[in-house]
């Protein structure tokens, strides 16, 4: 699904953010990014969202390098990834209903196909109650449930998670990981980024950990 | 080392179970991509309406505004046509004056009469005695009582030539031409005021090419301005858009739609504000002409020129979007 090999980014002005990164994951397969601040996560996570390219090295994502993908094939990359961030990245002027639409409006799917495929998003993540209702009405764990529906109501081959329990209580959090675990189990590639090492230990996945942008540890957490 | 995985089976949204999910987007048929296009379309269009409904004084204010720097060009344009109109009912009035020979007799200058009016470039010649000359001149001049003064009559008959052709290249041909005639003594042709009014009219032209150009300019400023400021209200909705798949069309579209739709407004103000203002005008024309024994009066706004002005308007509200987005576009990616 993903091929890290020997990818480099080194920023214009001089800094690194990662060293010769070399690794792989399987579809379907889960697995945690950790390291402290500036340890690389986000910038692997930008990487794969073709937000930034690669300096040097070669990443593969679904097959297609994107060193040299084009811009006009960004669009059509990120259609399938699932992207779930920290501070949710809700539209505040739009319903619960229509943020989660969105992915499936850009795709212009027919409005029929788009009510039945949110509703059952947002009953995975127990808010089908909360359709109508505004972001701005949802508590900070719903909110990030709504994200979670949004990044997944168009069945990505892949969902991003940048930090998204890092505003959460330990209970919240507990409850988040496991609406990704459910969404793991059907076959969904799921790749979080997080400092949480506690959450993660209890998760017992597969656990990248990186320092200063270089690849220190690969291994099952404990 | 690998993820512990879960195979259990579980309900997915539009999927199956225990399978890797298939994107959605996955080979779409040509149905499906004509129904996404035409539904992207569309929504885009109703979402830009619905945004510029929500601010309608805004809204109004900037449609106010371009249709301001619409009508002038255009109003002044209308008006150059009116004038145009009446300085060619004018020069269809021009005349040519033969003053004939003092020794000419009045049937010789009846028979001159005669020939010039069956002239295939004639439209009318009539014959004024110099007793009629004369009668005329002391009536205008107020010289009456001098003039009777006077041995002999000194003014000539002279023969009014209306021509059929009006250009100045005929009317000269045709004034050396009956300067040729026998008992001609001159023959006069005024087109100093024709040619006068023709370089002040060509001089508006310009003018009115010049505020056009100068107008339009500011009309895609304006518009372009008001679409950044759109995509400044709604920058992050577009990262999240094209973090989610969104293409640059998909994302240009609203704001092109909303140009366009600035564009038909201030066209249809535009087009209101000439009709009011051209029958307002044309009261205070009506009655100047009125004085000058004249019935012209200001035409309106054509229909074919206020659709013109609506195109026209269209399509420069969606040419300063697209140049607006294309400009900000670029710093719109995700962050």
């Amino acid at each position: 699904m993903i091929r890290f090999e020997q990818v480099g980014k080194r920023y214009p002005n001089g800094h690194v953010g990662l060293h010769e990164l070399s690794f792989r994951v399987r579809r379907g397969e889960f697995l945690f990014v950790t390291g402290h601040s500036g340890a690389g996560k986000s910038t692997l996570l930008r990487l794969l969202l073709a937000m930034e390219r690669p300096t040097s090295g070669k990443l593969l994502l679904a097959g297609q390098d994107l060193a040299t993908i084009t811009n006009a094939q960004i669009p059509f990359l990120r259609r399938q990834i699932g992207v779930v961030f920290q501070n949710h990245q809700l539209l505040f002027d739009r319903s619960v209903f229509n943020n989660v639409a969105l992915p499936l409006q850009i795709l212009g799917l027919a409005k029929v196909d788009i009510a039945k495929r949110v509703m059952s998003a947002l009953e995975r993540v127990s808010l089908a109650d909360k359709a109508e209702h505004y972001p701005g009405d949802l508590s900070t764990g719903q909110q990030q449930r709504v994200g979670i529906a949004r990044a997944v109501v168009h069945q990505p081959a892949l969902l991003l998670a940048d930090e998204p329990t890092g505003n959460l209580d330990p209970r919240l959090a507990a409850e988040i990981m496991g609406v990704f675990e459910d969404i793991n189990r059907l076959g969904t590639s799921v790749l979080i980024a997080s400092h949480d090492l506690a959450l993660i230990a209890r998760m017992r996945h597969r656990m990248l950990t990186l320092q200063r942008g270089r690849l220190i540890g690969d291994g099952e957490a404990s | 080392m690998s993820a512990t995985r879960n195979s259990q089976p579980a309900e997915r949204v539009g999927g199956s179970p225990n399978k890797p999910p298939k994107p959605v987007s996955d080979g779409p048929g040509f149905q499906q991509l004509l129904h996404a296009w035409v539904e992207s379309h569309r929504t885009s269009l109703l979402d830009s309406l619905r945004r510029l409904l929500k601010q309608p004084i805004g809204s109004f204010f900037t449609c106010l505004v371009m249709a301001i720097a619409l009508s002038l060009p255009m109003g002044l344009s209308l008006l150059l046509n009116n004038v145009e109109r009446l300085g060619g009912s004018w020069q269809r009035a021009a005349q040519i004056s033969l003053f004939l020979k003092l020794e000419a007799s009045p049937a010789e200058a009846q028979r001159l009469r005669d020939e010039i009016a069956q002239m295939s470039d004639v439209a009318a010649a009539d014959w004024i005695s110099r007793e009629q000359a004369l009668d005329e001149f002391q009536q205008l001049s107020g010289l009456g009582e001098a003039l009777k003064e006077l041995p002999d009559n000194p003014l000539p008959s002279v023969i009014l030539v209306t021509p059929e052709v009006v250009d100045k290249a005929n009317l000269e041909a045709l004034r050396l031409r009956l300067a040729e005639q026998p008992n001609v003594e001159q023959a006069q042709l005024d087109l100093v005021w024709v040619e006068r009014l023709s370089a002040i009219l060509k001089l508006g032209e310009r003018f009115v090419f010049g505020l056009t150009l100068l107008l339009v300019s500011a009309l895609l400023l304006v518009i372009g301005n008001t679409i950044r400021l759109h995509i400044e209200n709604r920058r992050s909705e577009i990262e999240v858009i094209k973090l989610v798949g969104g293409t640059d069309s998909y994302v240009r579209r609203p704001f092109l739609y909303m140009g366009a739709l600035y564009g038909v407004g201030a066209g249809l103000l535009a087009w209101l504000v000439l009709a009011f203002g051209l029958d307002w005008l044309n009261d205070a024309v009506v009655r100047l002409a009125g004085l000058y024994g004249s019935d012209f009066a200001l035409g309106g706004v054509p229909s074919g020129d206020g659709l013109s002005l609506l195109l026209g308007a269209l399509l420069l509200g969606y040419i300063g979007a697209w140049l607006a987005v294309a400009r900000h576009l670029s710093e719109l990616a995700p962050r």
